[in-house]
C-alpha cells in the first residue's frame, strides 16, 4: 500500500521539481542534436536555444566522421570496449566458479585480495600502468588498452558472479558430473550458460563503463589514429579554440552518446540490478 | 589410486581456473598500485632509466608545495558540495519517486539516470558550452534580463571557478545514488507504513521516522561512496573544463598529479601525489565512518 500526496499544491509543487529536473537532463541532449544541424553563423548570431535554419547542416555528421575520422575512433572504441569487456568476463567467470564452488586453501584471501582492491584508488597506478605499458611496448596498442579495462572489471565481475554461482543449485553440478562431464565441461556446458543473467548485468554495466572512459585512454594512447571516441572529444574542444568547427564537435559528441543511450533503453533493468549489487559490499 | 587422479585433476582444474585471471590482475592492477609507492620515493623525469633516491623528499617538496594544498581543499570543496548536492536531491528523488505515487515515476527515474550513461568528457563539454562566454548558454539566459548582453567569463575567475563544476558533477551524479536509495526504500515492508498510516502519520513524519531511519546504511555507503570516487575521479571534469586553471585556482590533487607526470615531466613527484591520493581517501573514508556510526536498525 502506498499513499500519495493529499494536499494538491504540494503535490504539483513536487511535479514541478520533477519535471524541472527532467528538462535539466533531456534539454542538453535535444539540444546536442539542434546545435550539430547549425552552422558557425548560428552559432554567433543566434540564441543557443533557437531552432537551426533550414536548411538543415547535415553534412556536420558526415564532416566530423570522415574529415575528424570518427569512423576510426568508433571503431577503436568499439573493438576495445567488445574485447576488454569478453576478455575480463571469462577471467572473472572462471575464479568467480572456482572461489564460489571449489573451496581450496587461501581462496578466502584471494577472494578477499580481489574485492578489497576496489577500495584502493585506481590512480595510485596510473603512472606505472603508463611505463609498465611502454616498457610491453603496449603503447597505442589497442590490446594494451583491453588488457587493462579487462583487469580493472575483475573485481567488480569476481564479487558479483562469487554470489551468483553460489546462489545456483549444487544437484546441476552433481548431475553433470554424474554423466561423466569433466570440471571444464561442467563449467562451460551448465554453470556458465546458467550464469548468463549475472553476466549480461556486469557486461553492460561494463561496456558503458569502458566506451565512456577516458583517463585510461589518453595516457595510454597518443597516436591519433589509434584515438578511442571520449580521447577525441577532449582533444577536439582543445582545437576549438583555434578554430571553430561547433556543429562539428556537437554531431561528435552525438557518435559518443547515442551508443551508450540504446544499450541504456534496451538494458534499463540489468543496469539498476548491476548498480545495487555493486555497491551492496 | 581413481580417487587421487581425481584429486589432482580438480586440482589442475583450479590452477588453470585460478591463475590466469590472478597473473593478469597482479601485472595490470596490483603491480601498478605497489609500483606507485616505489616511484613515489624517486626523482624521475621518466626521460631515461636514471632515477635519483630521495626517500621522502618529494613528500617533503609536496607539503612545501602550495597547490598541492589548494588542490586538497579544492577536492574536499567538492567532496562537501556534492555530498550536500547529490545527496539532498536524490533522496528527494526516490523518495517522490516511490512513496509518492506519482503516475510518472517510472518515466522519472529513466529520465534522471541518463547523465550517468554519459561519458564525463561529453559531459565536460557541454557544460563548457553552458559557460561559453560568447556563444553559451548561461550568458545568453541572463542576457533576456538585462538591457545590455551578459559576457561573463564563468570558467575564469581564480576566486569562483571552482563553484562552476559543482553543478555539472551533481546533475551527473544524481540518478546513480537515487537508483541505490530506490532499491533501499523498497525493501521496507509495506507493513510499517500501513502501521504509520494507522496511527496518522503523514508523508513527512513517515519520511523521518521510517524511510529515513531505514535507508540511512544506504544513505551512508552512498556518502563514503560520493567521497572516494572524488577524491580519486573528480580530476576528469576538472581536466577537461579547466585543466585546473585558471591560475591553479581549479587543480585538484588528481589534476594536478596529472600535470606534475604528464606535463612537467616530473613522474616521482607525480606519484608521491597519488599516494596523497591514497592515504588522503583512506583517513576520510575511516573519519567519515566513525561520523556517522550508528547503531543499525533491525526491521522487526
Amino acid at each position: 500500500m502506498e499513499t500519495g500526496i493529499r494536499n494538491p499544491a504540494v503535490k504539483i509543487a513536487f511535479y514541478a521539481i520533477l519535471l524541472l529536473w527532467s528538462v535539466s537532463v533531456i534539454y542538453p541532449l535535444i539540444w546536442t542534436v539542434l546545435d550539430a544541424l547549425k552552422n558557425n553563423e548560428q552559432f554567433f548570431l543566434g540564441a543557443p536555444w533557437s531552432l537551426p535554419k533550414i536548411p538543415l547542416i547535415w553534412d556536420n555528421f558526415s564532416y566530423v566522421w570522415k574529415h575528424y575520422h570518427f569512423d576510426r575512433y568508433f571503431v577503436n572504441s568499439f573493438i576495445i570496449t567488445v574485447g576488454s569487456t569478453l576478455l575480463g568476463l571469462i577471467l572473472s567467470a572462471m575464479t568467480a566458479y572456482v572461489l564460489a564452488r571449489y573451496p581450496f586453501k587461501g581462496s578466502g584471501v584471494l577472494y578477499l585480495l580481489y574485492v578489497s582492491s576496489m577500495m584502493i584508488p585506481f590512480i595510485l597506478g596510473l603512472i606505472p600502468l603508463f611505463f609498465l605499458m611502454n616498457s610491453l611496448h603496449l603503447i597505442n596498442k589497442p590490446i594494451g588498452v583491453i588488457f587493462v579495462y579487462a583487469s580493472s572489471l575483475l573485481a567488480f565481475g569476481i564479487f558479483v558472479l562469487v554470489g551468483f554461482f553460489k546462489s545456483l543449485p549444487k544437484e546441476l553440478e552433481e548431475a553433470s558430473v554424474i554423466d561423466g562431464a569433466s570440471h571444464f565441461g561442467t563449467f562451460f556446458r551448465v554453470m556458465l550458460p546458467l550464469s548468463q543473467p549475472g553476466l549480461i548485468t556486469i557486461a553492460i554495466v561494463n561496456v558503458l563503463n569502458i566506451w565512456n572512459e577516458y583517463i585510461v585512454g589518453t595516457i595510454l594512447i597518443n597516436d591519433p589514429r589509434q584515438y578511442t571516441l571520449p580521447v577525441e572529444i577532449a582533444v577536439m574542444q582543445k582545437e576549438m579554440q583555434y578554430r571553430t568547427e561547433w556543429g562539428p564537435l556537437f554531431a561528435g559528441l552525438l557518435f559518443t552518446i547515442v551508443p551508450v543511450l540504446i544499450v541504456y533503453m534496451v538494458f534499463q533493468r540489468k543496469i539498476a540490478s548491476g548498480i545495487t549489487a555493486g555497491a551492496v559490499k | 589410486m581413481n580417487t587421487r587422479s581425481a584429486k589432482t585433476q580438480r586440482n589442475l582444474f583450479i590452477a588453470a581456473f585460478i591463475l590466469p585471471t590472478f597473473l593478469f590482475f597482479c601485472a595490470f592492477t596490483i603491480y601498478p598500485m605497489l609500483q606507485g609507492l616505489y616511484y613515489s620515493l624517486f626523482d624521475w623525469s621518466g626521460m631515461s632509466d636514471h632515477k635519483t633516491f630521495v626517500g621522502l623528499g618529494n613528500f617533503k617538496d609536496m607539503f612545501k608545495d602550495p597547490i598541492v594544498w589548494q588542490a586538497i581543499g579544492n577536492d574536499y570543496f567538492l567532496v562537501v558540495g556534492k555530498v550536500i548536492g547529490i545527496m539532498v536531491l536524490a533522496t528527494f528523488f526516490a523518495v517522490a519517486l516511490t512513496r509518492f505515487n506519482f503516475k510518472l515515476a517510472g518515466f522519472f527515474r529513466s529520465i534522471f539516470f541518463i547523465p550517468n550513461v554519459i561519458s564525463v568528457v561529453v559531459i565536460g563539454v557541454l557544460w563548457n558550452f553552458i559557460y561559453n562566454p560568447q556563444i553559451g548558454f548561461l550568458n545568453a539566459f541572463l542576457s533576456l534580463f538585462t538591457s545590455e548582453k551578459v559576457d561573463i567569463a564563468w570558467l575564469g575567475f581564480t576566486s569562483h571557478t571552482i563553484w562552476m563544476l559543482l553543478p555539472p558533477a551533481i546533475w551527473a551524479g544524481i540518478g546513480f545514488y537515487m537508483i541505490l536509495i530506490i532499491a533501499s526504500i523498497q525493501n521496507i515492508p509495506d507493513s510499517l507504513y500501513e502501521a504509520s498510516e494507522l496511527e496518522g502519520a503523514g508523508q513527512w513524519q513517515q519520511f523521518r521516522s521510517l524511510t529515513l531511519p531505514l535507508v540511512w546504511e544506504q544513505i551512508k555507503v552512498s556518502i563514503i561512496h560520493i567521497t572516494m570516487t572524488t577524491l580519486n575521479g573528480s580530476f576528469i571534469i576538472v581536466w577537461i573544463m579547466t585543466e585546473g586553471g585558471p591560475d591553479n585556482s581549479t587543480q585538484v590533487m588528481g589534476s594536478y598529479m596529472y600535470q606534475m607526470a604528464f606535463r612537467q615531466f616530473h613522474f616521482g613527484f607525480g606519484a608521491a601525489i597519488g599516494v596523497l591520493i591514497l592515504v588522503v581517501s583512506l583517513i576520510t573514508t575511516v573519519i567519515l565512518q566513525r561520523l556517522m556510526r550508528q547503531e543499525p536498525i533491525e526491521l522487526g
